[in-house]
């Protein structure tokens, strides 16, 4: 035992001290030949783990150049979103775009073309409207 | 032949065995009255050295002593004690309280030698201690280490480490006289 007997001890009382000296001798109490056997209990599950099959290592691969690989694919989430939206943008203006151009630039030969197809639908739209407020006026 | 000695001949491969067995024999009696006096139960300090031992076998090439092989191993020891006594009270089955507790309420002539009530008076105080503090006491009042090694051992500060003796004196003497 090893009891420490500096000035740091000394408010330990002496009836503590007494028990913690007993406290230790009945802790080294261990049955008869009890560190051999546990040195030959150890070496022999020692030697079962060296016999047993070695797990194969987890390999993980380019582990060494992970900072990268995050680095590219936070650049590839980013620049695949900004493409996405902008492209998304794109296209709605460009729709609008479209629109404004061709009803401001049609060719009047166009708008011609399209009254005249469209003549007879709105023709028969008014004759429609007309016959109906016809009868409902001959009924009254 | 020097633990450093045993050590490298034990990294280089060259009959590890025989250097690991020389190390065992120096060592294993300290590092398992050190556990014993954490747990108290025979059985309980025989499986935690074991684990402690065969850690060692594993880990022991990658030592780079750095601090000295008893250090190590004592750290080893120190954390699978608090890691088996942490694991024991989640399971709820024997706390220490308890075998205090049994001890308290069955005196009996327990590893040959009759418990007095002033032997179970000290184990319900060094029960109460938490069991880092609880290990830093042991380390320093039996073991007579000092504080520098005693923190690399619990992984504390040197500071820290006088700190926990001093408490840990200081709540024994309340608990051992107030029971």
């Amino acid at each position: 035992m090893h009891l420490i007997s500096d000035m740091e001890n000394e408010s330990i009382s002496k009836e503590l001290e007494e028990a913690l000296k007993s406290f230790e001798s009945k802790n080294k109490q261990v049955p008869a030949g009890y560190f051999d056997q546990f040195e030959l209990d150890l070496m022999q599950k020692i030697k079962v783990q060296e016999q047993a099959p070695k797990r194969a290592p987890i390999v993980a691969l380019f582990l060494e150049h992970k900072q990268y690989l995050v680095a590219a694919s936070l650049f590839f989430a980013i620049a695949t979103g900004f493409l996405f939206f902008n492209n998304v943008e794109k296209n709605i203006t460009s729709v609008a775009k479209v629109e404004m151009i061709e009803i401001e630039t049609l060719p009047d030969e166009l708008i011609e073309a399209y009254v005249i197809n469209n003549e007879f639908v709105a023709e028969v739209e008014w004759n429609t409207a007309i016959e109906t407020e016809a009868a409902l006026l001959s009924k009254q | 032949m020097t633990d450093q000695a045993l050590i490298t001949q034990f990294q280089e491969g060259d009959n590890k065995e025989a250097a690991f067995t020389l190390l065992l024999k120096r060592h294993q009696e300290n590092v398992f009255f050190q556990i014993k006096k954490m747990v108290h139960e025979h059985a309980d300090a025989d499986d935690i050295a074991q684990a402690v031992w065969i850690k060692v076998w594993n880990k022991l090439d990658s030592f780079k002593q750095e601090s000295a092989f008893s250090t190590w191993l004592f750290r080893v020891a120190c954390n699978e004690t608090l890691n088996f006594i942490a694991q024991k009270k989640r399971l709820k089955t024997h706390s220490t309280q308890n075998e205090i507790d049994h001890a308290f309420d069955h005196p009996s002539d327990h590893n040959g030698l009759k418990e007095t009530s002033i032997q179970i008076k000290l184990e319900r105080a060094i029960a109460e201690l938490p069991d880092k503090q609880r290990f830093v006491f042991m380390l320093r009042y039996y073991e007579a280490y000092d504080y520098e090694k005693i923190a690399s051992i619990t992984g504390t500060t040197v500071g820290g480490a006088k700190a926990n003796y001093h408490q840990a004196v200081k709540k024994m003497t309340t608990l051992f006289q107030a029971s």
